[in-house]
């Protein structure tokens, strides 16, 4: 009964959402979505948030309490989410206040000190290990540095051809390897669902 | 005793430190001391800032921009939404903007201040309407929603106001009208769009990603399935131009902001998107970045201007002109804000063509993107003649 139920629901709303996007009909359209979906879907939503921040809290408090590897760092987690939902509900999100303050100085540079390092990374890895050690990798090795010259002025002001041959690349055998990939992913996408849907894929429940 | 290590071997086992110490002055020289280089625009870009020009001054199209990404990716994509945010609100577009994440509702309020600081007649609730945060879960419900009716699909804006009610809505029911959804992204973008939005309702699809993510977007741009595409901060620094060229460009005497005639006939200023107009060389004086004081005017272009401003200004304008090479020159850095009316003053710097800093950020970046590039190129080049170099000479031994 434990599993029989919860898998019933997921068959039962699979092939409901399957029909509305394929059944035309007033009933599914209208009734469904409309009238029972988007009600339950915007009630959901905000419950969906609280889980979010119950179970993240639950988790950080679980390990300052273990004293987990790394605990002190949860702190940091109770300082900012404390420090950052005080300032948005108390001086609003707009911009002058402490919580759109707290955005600018705070969040946004240390996501973007994090992201910038991808540079840095990037030209190591570029100088320690792009080697022309295969032809395929040489191809490689010459689709990066004209793409790379392509994409920036200076690399447009030694030959005004660059950009159309960095278009290509990135039209033609770029886009071959990505929509092999995509379709790929697709039909292992509808096989899964398939097998969800029929009820021969289970793992989701848990257990064996 | 130690091996003494050949030329070629110490550049095979250089310190990565100083790989990190060459990009790091490769950026920031850059960055310290802005150059003027052209950014050659792309079709994809251009087909995206077509389209929003395309609805420009009318009353029955906006497009939607939607932020679904939060502080880490800003880099590349808050200059490409601010360049368009310029374009809207220089061009007389609506737009309309959300976030699936909570930390993009930030990002946007950032965006729209930054423009608007330059754009004191635009209004929120008239021009634009921002929705603010909406719940990921709500994305399929707010996506198929507003096919039907934005109003009903989001209710209230950010600022708590009923949408139904806003100046903004009046010619705007759902994606017919609001016919063009640009989503940036730092990962797949324009996912739900395309699944939902495009296939039922036949909304154009535009997106903005970052340049490690643009390949993966080229089949759907292939298909038609987006109608264009802005590919990281190169993205943006051809908008950002585009926009100069274009969107911003005003004739000497041309009013700065849209207007009525007495017919009751609207008028934008701006021009069209011209593809022969940007291969023309004197759109370089519109596109520089480093900061421009002197207005520049032949005489026809210099009465022109200066009969549209009012007799006291006039008079202090003539006062103010130098002539060199056949050209009428006002230098603003001369001149005193104060002693002319916000307007002239206003139209003086429009015709420096001097790009305020937030406007050209992604070009300025392009700069020290261009060094970096360069940087990586010379360091994979000496990596791999230092590898050839000693696998020939451990070959031979």
């Amino acid at each position: 009964m434990k599993k029989t139920i919860p898998l019933l629901v997921v068959i039962l709303g699979g092939f409901i959402w399957l029909a509305w996007v394929f059944v035309p009909h007033r009933l599914l359209q209208d009734v469904f979505y409309y009238d029972f979906y988007l009600p339950w879907a915007r009630a959901m939503a905000p419950f969906g948030m609280l889980l979010g921040v119950m179970s993240l809290s639950m988790m950080h408090y679980g390990k300052i309490r273990r004293k987990a590897p790394k605990w002190q760092y949860s702190f940091f987690f109770f300082a900012g989410f404390i420090a950052t939902s005080l300032a948005g509900f108390i001086g609003g999100t707009q911009k002058g206040g402490l919580y759109m303050w707290l955005f600018e100085n705070l969040q946004m540079p240390m996501s973007s000190t994090m992201f910038s390092l991808l540079a840095f990374y990037m030209a190591s890895a570029a100088y320690k290990a792009f080697r022309a050690r295969s032809a395929e990798a040489t191809v490689l090795l010459v689709a990066a540095i004209i793409v790379m010259l392509a994409q920036v002025p200076l690399g447009v002001k030694i030959s005004r051809h660059l950009p159309d041959i960095s278009q290509w690349i990135l039209d033609v055998p770029n886009l071959a390897s990505k929509r092999g990939i995509m379709l790929g992913v697709g039909l292992g996408s509808v096989a899964t669902t398939l097998k969800i849907l029929l009820g021969i894929e289970r793992s989701y429940l848990g257990g064996d | 005793m130690e091996e003494k290590l050949t030329l070629f071997e110490r550049i095979q086992k250089l310190d990565r430190r100083w790989v990190y110490i060459v990009v790091a002055l490769a950026i920031i020289i850059p960055l310290m001391l802005p150059y003027n280089s052209d950014n050659v625009t792309s079709p994809p870009t251009e087909n995206v800032y077509q389209m929003i020009d395309s609805f420009a001054g009318r009353e029955d199209r906006a497009i939607l921009m939607s932020f679904y990404h939060d502080a880490s990716t800003m880099s590349e994509l808050y200059p490409m939404q601010v360049a368009i945010i310029r374009h809207c609100f220089e061009r007389n577009v609506k737009v309309f903007f959300l976030s699936f994440l909570p930390q993009g509702a930030p990002i946007i309020d950032m965006a729209i201040n930054t423009v608007k600081e330059e754009y004191p007649h635009i209004k929120s609730g008239t021009d634009y309407c921002n929705f603010g945060y909406i719940p990921a879960s709500l994305i399929m419900a707010t996506v198929i929603g507003m096919g039907d009716n934005i109003a009903t699909a989001v209710p209230t804006d950010a600022e708590g106001r009923k949408v139904e009610n806003l100046p903004i809505m009046k010619g705007i029911t759902n994606y017919t009208e609001m016919n063009l959804v640009i989503e940036f992204s730092g990962s797949v973008a324009g996912g739900y769009w395309l699944a939902y939005a495009r296939p039922k309702f036949g909304t154009n699809i535009a997106v903005g990603v970052t340049a490690v993510m643009a390949a993966d977007e080229y089949p759907y741009l292939q298909t038609g399935q987006f109608i264009g595409m802005l590919a990281g901060l190169k993205g943006a620094a051809e908008y950002e131009k585009l926009v100069d060229v274009f969107a911003a460009y005003r004739e000497p005497g041309q009013p700065l902001i849209p207007y009525v005639d007495a017919s009751g006939k609207k008028h934008v200023p701006g021009r069209p998107f011209s593809e022969d107009l940007l291969e023309k060389s004197d759109i370089q004086d519109l596109i520089k970045i480093t900061t421009q004081t002197e207005a520049k005017f032949t005489s026809a272009e210099f009465e022109s201007f200066v009969t549209t401003q009012s007799l006291t200004d006039q008079a202090k304008i003539r006062q103010a002109k130098t002539e060199s090479d056949g050209k009428i020159l006002i230098d603003v850095s001369k001149l005193k804000e104060d002693d002319f009316e916000s307007g002239t003053w206003s139209a003086l710097n429009r015709m420096t063509r001097n790009t305020p800093y937030k406007f050209k950020v992604a070009r300025i970046g392009m700069n020290a993107q261009s060094v970096a590039h360069m940087m990586i190129i010379a360091f994979i080049l000496i990596g791999n003649i230092g590898y050839f170099i000693q696998r020939a000479r451990t070959g031979k031994k």
